[in-house]
């Protein structure tokens, strides 16, 4: 009897112990801890390429209807709303609601992609199995990479939780920083980037920045910031590294995968379905609107300004006709649908830097300088050469033909035109104009209500 | 064991009251000898005459059936009571009476047998509930249990068994709020505890194995909020009882799964009829219609309405974009919501089932199946077929037991992906363009959006197989000494499947469009070893219940989700490898793994004071290494003061008074798995990898303190039965997806919280036998439930992400809105308060808090019985608001149609109109969003609904005999009959933009062979 229980009780004690065992459970197989990841250069690499990768998915990088390039082309006056969607017409109408569920994607998914950078960044730090030569290049990267995204969040939202650890502990309360602070950290990673990087991009392949790419970048920046001297420092040294970068001549080539123009692409190769870039599968109209997938397309004010030579109303700009009306719709990207991929979603190319210096110029004085810039893009789009037909133009009408220009060239890309009226001021005059309902408040979006919900810390914008 | 002949003296009289107390099948497993011992010619095989009088508690009983077991030879009892029989000396009689218990009494030379039936009712105290590890008599239960039974779950035409508790149960709240088959109903049991959405599931445990409670992920738009029910493949009709414990000292022994209540569903057995086999057969069938509709406006009125707005902006309608009043048919009316979910589904179910055995073994194998269509147009249905096998062995000794029980069961639900479908429904524009044209195919011509249909053209299917496997093995060591092991084996496979045909899409853009799927699969592996040791005994008065065991438990969980593309043809669709591109767009591998030991003491008194003492420690891999162990508790007692049933004449009114009382902790781990875990994950690009979390490795376990004190009262013999309940949860260190700014990278990461939730209460139920005559009985259940949950403490919610979503001293389901301010005189348009009068609307306006909860809820159940003919009936109850029904509308003036409430908009200063001006304007826009979450933006949607009716008629066994049927009974059930409510949307409980529950009404038979 007593035997009995003295096995039982051994027996149940030899259950507890072996519980403690018995609850660990294995990383399951697709999951890599940190510790795995920092561990090597391959799967470090990995994380960074994750970031490229993710670019693609982000909602405000991916070219889709909640990216910077339809959202801005909506509030600047690129792009109508064609189909009936209130939050994008919220957007058109420039009178966004804090709760607009449109807003809310843009800005999170552009913090999500912060926090896979100081990741990364805080990996590469805390672990230390990755050679210091990889080291260096994916701190450079990442940098370009955060540095490029607060640089839209700046502009768009205006004042910021400037982000700079993966820590959520500290990062949950962060309050604003004036747009002054962003732009010196975006600065300090861009030089970060450029001392870290190579010349070169890897396999031949413009989806992972180099130096010049950050060197780009850094150029709008100076530009933004009217630092007009440092703008044309960097853009020259970008147009000068003529091994890597040229204008095409023909303009169906320029968005092309890899093409000569590009600085700097993102890649769909984890796109979705058959589609391959996001401008292809949604600004591309195939039948009349309205079409709650399509639900944009070109005013009637971009089609207006380009003279009848040019040929990249041709080119760059489609039209469907229908029954009642006649639209229009960016044709930069060609592709809609396809199994293969031709083309990458373009963020950085040579056309902008050659505005750049040329608006730079301008602004120093360096007229003729400047004109010959602008001419390079005047010349493609076979419009006359103002060295001829102008040369004697004044500096203020010369930035008045640089700006016309860089709304014809870069239309629907990555906001162009939404930043440049607000940079240069213009906003008011030109949107207050078509737009009955424009405030001068409205050149920077709502903080999403619910983020204000969730951070105490986080004050709205003015007119909100 | 020195007092063994004490002992076998007192297992002698709890035999005997065994034998009278018991149902009889069981009486047949004792020897004879034991209760009869003095009958002096047992063996004599001659005929002779018996008579006796059958009585109960009110005298002698007319018409009971007498009937020589295994023949057909019987009688009934006269006016008297009395009845002559001639039968032999080894004959069993057997007396049955419609609501009483048959009683078995064998001959052994007797002339009279004077025989007292005693009712089903009376039983109630003496039933014995399932508490999981152990099972005790209702009377003597220190702890918090619910029960229903087959009696109440079978009369309903349901999928998920859960469906059946609702209404049923105090301290229970059930929602299905979709009229959509197979899709999770809301369970909570006695509120909300956790902050966390996904963290107040309770613990289900299916013949004692424990199933993931957590509803299958489904990628489809109507089923993506609330998943699949896990449950649907699990045939209600082969349920005997479900049990819903409740307090600490029921669900404690669950340790850290018991936080949220632990719902025990226990199958069917067999029944030993002595080497008798016999056939169950139930077939219905029936029809099912959404409950209700909501008042539209009619073409005429919406095209008014719209002019008025244009007129009302200083427009004309050249200038604004009106396909309704410019492009389409001025005069065409489509009711929408006939014609989107309007339809009539038809349902057929068929059960059936063999059981028998002899002494030592008894069996029960049933199977069903069901077949249900939907109310939405063209083809989709709900299919399920189960199976289900019970065994039970035990050794001629009587010390090895078995129990086997599985149960299968496979389902197949075809629905649409079809996001937005009911929303539609109520803003199509009356005057819209046809749906079909004259070929039957869709018409896109002039739709500004989709066709509505076209969402029917991605149907998407959903198949689930579920195999629930169980096998107890108990031996006695020694007298009072069990070792029992339990082991438990479950398999869900589940997959899901989207089609997008063609024709989903505008015939323009079909050159375009590519054949495409999205399909998942979730598989989900379980098992556990349960190893148990029990001891019982009595010392005198004392008596002691004791039990210690130990769990092993592994969850493997899969989940693939896949988008394929480029289909040659449509039939070849979801086959994989006819895809041009397959993509994987999620492949997640999770294991859980679960240990923990657990105990059990019970002790009474004299069979009056009961006290309880359970206790667990857990271990849980859902927690970072430091963190895996916790401990839990409980302690029970109860005291019977008043146990006092008397006999015929002699009925004090008041006969049963019991109190009890319990504390304890509980917990809960129902978290994701790993989330403590700094990882990485592979991109949907090639080579990448991504961080998908953010990690918090020092979570560790919630706590959940239960306190209950309740008092039980029976009066004129129990006929009356009185139950109240006070309950206090208090739920801490919650452990949360903590709500996170995006700022961070994501939108939360798990951690605990320092707040603290009380759930508390007070349960009412009471079951009464109104009338019980010879000829008809009336028995009523009555529950109500006064549910309070409030946040009690959370230290610096000031500053957390919380702050505006929850209030220190107000419950969880709250909503912090503006305070409304009625119609502008001016501007004719709704108004809310600027509290604090900067200019600006935002959460620090929103400051008026709204209770979402419900404020009490009950259920009314009626039972009444004339000789064969039954009717039951039950009627739910809750008192609680909704969202108001016209903020689900467009505002008013803009496209899109709107409720009837829309005629009557405010026109000119001075009107007193409770809808704002009709406009288009962004401002009234603005306006009507902002009224929508505003103090106005809620109504009542208390109601009294009719849940469940079932009439049916047990066709007499005199006629059935000739037939040799033993049992039949045809009836007519319906589900959900009536809604009485304010409210004026779609359903108060599901709200204005659900599918309503169905209405169903059903014919069926049951044949007993």
């Amino acid at each position: 009897m007593k035997n009995i229980w003295y096995t039982l009780l051994i027996g149940i004690c030899f259950a507890q112990t072996s519980c403690e065992d018995f609850v660990e459970v294995d990383v399951p197989d697709n999951k890599i801890v940190s510790e795995t990841v920092f561990g090597s250069d391959e799967t470090a690499n990995s994380a960074v390429t994750g970031i490229y990768n993710e670019l693609f998915k982000a909602d405000f990088s991916n070219g889709g209807l909640r990216s910077v390039s339809l959202l801005g082309g909506l509030s600047a006056d690129e792009f109508w709303t064609t189909a009936l969607n209130d939050e994008l017409l919220e957007f058109g109408e420039n009178e966004i609601m804090a709760e607009n569920s449109y807003n809310l994607p843009l800005w999170s998914s552009a913090y999500n992609i912060i926090y896979m950078c100081n990741a990364v960044m805080d990996g590469l730090e805390r672990y230390d199995g990755v050679s210091s030569t990889m080291k260096l290049r994916l701190l450079g990267e990442t940098a370009f990479v955060r540095a490029f995204v607060y640089f839209y969040l700046v502009n768009l939202y205006g004042e910021l939780p400037l982000i700079l650890s993966p820590d959520y502990r500290t990062n949950a309360l962060a309050s604003r920083s004036d747009a002054q602070v962003i732009y010196e950290s975006i600065i300090s990673d861009l030089e970060t980037a450029i001392s870290n990087l190579g010349d070169s991009f890897l396999d031949g392949q413009r989806i992972r920045p180099n130096k010049y790419t950050a060197l780009a970048l850094l150029a709008r920046v100076y530009l933004y910031r009217e630092n007009w001297e440092k703008a044309e420092a960097a853009s020259t040294q970008v147009i000068g590294n003529i091994s890597n970068f040229d204008l095409l001549n023909n303009l169906d080539e320029v968005f092309l995968a890899n093409s000569k123009e590009a600085i700097w692409q993102i890649t769909p190769a984890g796109r979705s379905l058959s589609y391959t870039t996001n401008e292809g599968r949604i600004l591309i109209l195939t039948s009349p609107p309205p079409d709650s997938q399509k639900p944009v397309a070109l005013t009637k004010d971009l089609i207006g300004s380009y003279a009848d030579v040019d040929i990249r109303r041709e080119h760059w700009i489609g039209k469907l006709d229908t029954e009642d009306e006649v639209y229009h719709y960016p044709f930069k990207y060609k592709v809609n649908s396809a199994d293969e991929i031709t083309e990458y979603s373009m963020v950085l190319r040579l056309a902008e830097q050659y505005l750049i210096r040329a608006e730079a110029r301008a602004q120093l004085g360096k007229i003729p300088e400047a004109i010959s810039d602008l001419d390079k893009i005047r010349i493609r789009a076979n419009l006359g050469q103002l060295s001829v037909i102008a040369p004697g133009i004044n500096r203020s009408a010369l930035l008045d033909s640089i700006h016309l220009e860089r709304r014809r060239e870069l239309f629907t890309e990555w906001g162009h035109r939404w930043l440049d009226l607000k940079r240069t001021e213009r906003a008011s005059d030109v949107l207050g104009s078509i737009k009955t309902s424009w405030q001068p408040s409205d050149g920077l979006y709502p903080i999403p209500e619910s983020e204000i919900d969730k951070n105490p810390n986080l004050e709205q914008n003015d007119g909100y | 064991m020195k007092n063994n002949l004490e002992y076998k003296g007192m297992l002698h009289i709890c035999l005997l009251i065994i034998c009278f107390l018991v149902p009889p099948p069981y009486f047949a497993h004792f020897p004879h000898g034991h209760c009869f011992k003095t009958s002096p010619n047992l063996l004599l095989p001659q005929q002779q005459q018996i008579s006796g009088t059958v009585t109960d508690d009110y005298g002698p009983m007319p018409g009971v059936h007498v009937l020589i077991k295994g023949t057909n030879t019987g009688t009934f009892t006269n006016l008297q009571g009395e009845y002559f029989l001639l039968v032999n000396n080894t004959d069993i009689l057997v007396f049955s009476y419609l609501g009483y218990h048959n009683r078995e009494l064998p001959v052994l030379g007797r002339t009279t047998l004077d025989v007292q039936m005693e009712s089903e009712v009376t039983e109630l105290q003496e039933v014995e509930v399932n508490a999981g590890y152990y099972s005790v008599k209702e009377k003597e239960r220190t702890g918090s249990i619910s029960r229903v039974t087959a009696k109440e779950i079978e009369p309903q035409p349901i999928v998920s068994p859960l469906e059946a508790l609702q209404g049923r149960m105090a301290g229970v709240e059930v929602e299905q709020g979709v009229g959509i088959t197979g899709l999770a109903p809301t369970i909570r049991i006695r509120g909300t505890n956790s902050l966390r959405n996904d963290g107040n599931y309770p613990l289900y445990i299916v013949d004692g194995i424990p199933l993931n409670s957590t509803p299958l992920q489904s990628g489809g738009s109507l089923t993506v909020s609330t998943g699949i029910d896990p449950l649907n493949t699990l045939n209600h009709a082969n349920i005997e009882s479900i049990e819903v414990l409740k307090d600490a000292d029921a669900t404690a022994i669950y340790g850290s799964r018991g936080a949220n209540g632990v719902i025990l569903i226990s199958t069917k057995k067999g029944y030993d009829k002595q080497g008798e086999t016999s056939l169950d057969l139930s077939l219905y069938s029936g029809i099912s219609e959404v409950s209700n509709k909501v008042k539209l406006l009619n073409t005429e009125e919406y095209l008014a309405i719209r002019r008025k707005a244009i007129e009302n902006d200083g427009f004309t309608q050249e200038d604004v974009y009106a396909p309704e009043l410019t492009l389409w048919d001025q005069n065409r009316y489509t009711d929408w919501q006939e014609t989107l979910f309007g339809g009539t589904a038809s349902m057929t179910d068929v059960n059936m089932a063999v059981s028998g055995g002899n002494g030592y073994t008894s069996y029960r194998f049933g199977g069903s199946f069901r077949a249900q269509g939907s109310v939405f147009p063209e083809d989709f249905d709900y299919k399920r077929t189960t199976a289900n096998i019970n065994l039970n062995h035990r050794s001629k000794d009587n010390r090895f037991k078995l129990d086997f029980s599985a149960n299968y069961g496979v389902d197949k639900n075809r629905i649409f992906n079809g996001s937005n479908f009911i929303n539609y429904a109520l803003t199509a524009p009356p005057n819209a363009p046809p749906i079909y044209k004259g070929d039957g195919s869709l018409n896109w011509e002039n739709w500004v959006v989709d066709n509505p249909l076209a969402v029917l053209e991605q149907p998407q299917d959903i198949r689930a197989n579920n195999l629930l496997a169980n096998m107890a093995l108990s031996y006695t060591i020694i007298q009072g000494l069990d070792l029992k092991v339990n082991l438990g084996y479950s398999k869900l496979d589940s997959e899901d499947m989207i089609r997008y045909y063609r024709e989903r899409y505008n015939p323009a853009r079909w050159d375009k469009i590519d054949l495409g799927t999205a399909q998942s699969a979730t598989n989900r592996l379980s098992w556990i070893v349960e190893p148990q040791l029990m001891y019982q005994r009595h010392w005198g008065k004392l008596g002691m219940d004791a039990l210690i065991g130990s769990t092993f438990q592994d969850n493997r969980n899969s989940y693939l989700n896949v988008s394929s593309t480029g289909y040659a043809n449509k039939s070849l669709m979801g086959n994989l490898s006819a895809a041009n591109e397959v993509r994987v767009l999620g492949d997640d591998n999770t294991e859980y793994r679960y240990g923990a030991l657990f105990g059990r003491l019970g002790l009474n008194w004299a069979g009056k004071y009961f006290l309880n003492l359970t206790g667990r420690r857990d271990g849980s891999s859902r927690f970072g290494p430091d963190r895996r162990f916790s401990n839990f508790w409980a302690l029970g007692g109860a005291w019977i003061f008043r146990e006092k049933r008397g006999v015929q004449e002699n009925v004090p009114f008041w006969s049963f008074g019991k109190l009890r009382g319990s504390y304890g902790t509980t917990g809960s781990d129902q978290i994701p798995d790993y989330g403590f875990l700094d990882a990485y994950e592979a991109t949907d690009g090639v080579g990448g990898l991504y961080p998908t979390q953010l990690y918090n490795p020092d979570y560790s376990w919630e706590v959940n303190k239960k306190l209950e004190a309740s008092l039980q009262l029976g009066f004129i013999n129990d006929r009356i039965n009185l139950e109240l309940n006070w309950y206090r949860n208090r739920s801490s260190n919650q452990l949360v997806g903590f709500p996170l700014p995006f700022i961070t990278g994501f939108g939360s990461v798990q951690a605990n919280l320092p707040a603290l939730v009380q759930n508390s209460g007070w349960e009412v139920q009471t079951e009464t036998v109104n009338i019980r005559t010879k000829n008809f009985s009336w028995r009523t259940s009555i529950n109500v439930t006064f549910p309070d949950n409030k946040l009690l403490e959370f230290d610096n919610i000031g500053q957390t992400s919380y702050d505006n979503q929850y209030k220190v001293g107000y419950p969880l389901n709250i909503s912090m809105v503006y305070q409304y301010d009625g119609i502008d005189p001016e501007t004719g348009l709704y108004r809310v308060v600027d509290i604090n009068e900067d200019g600006r609307y935002n959460s620090e306006d929103r400051q008026v808090i709204i209770n979402r909860g419900r404020r009490y809820y009950g259920g009314l159940g009626n039972h009444l019985q004339y000789k064969g003919l039954s009717l039951q009936f039950l009627f739910e109850y809750i008192d609680q608001d909704n969202l108001r029904n016209v903020f689900g509308a467009p505002s008013p003036g803009r496209y899109g149609n709107g409720p009837v409430d829309f005629l009557n908009t405010w026109q000119e200063p001075g009107d007193n109109a409770h809808i704002q001006k009709l406009s288009q304007s962004s401002a009234a826009r603005t306006a009507f969003s902002r009224a929508a979450s505003s103090s106005y933006g809620m109504e009542d949607a208390a109601f009294l609904r009719l849940k469940n009716v079932s009439l049916s008629y047990n066709l007499p066994k005199a006629v059935l005999q000739q037939i040799k049927i033993s049992a039949m009974s045809v009836y007519v059930r319906a589900q959900n009959l009536l809604t009485i409510t304010p409210y004026q949307g779609l359903d108060p409980q599901g709200g204005r933009s659900s599918v309503p529950p169905l209405r169903t009404i059903t014919c069926g038979i049951q044949l007993n062979l």
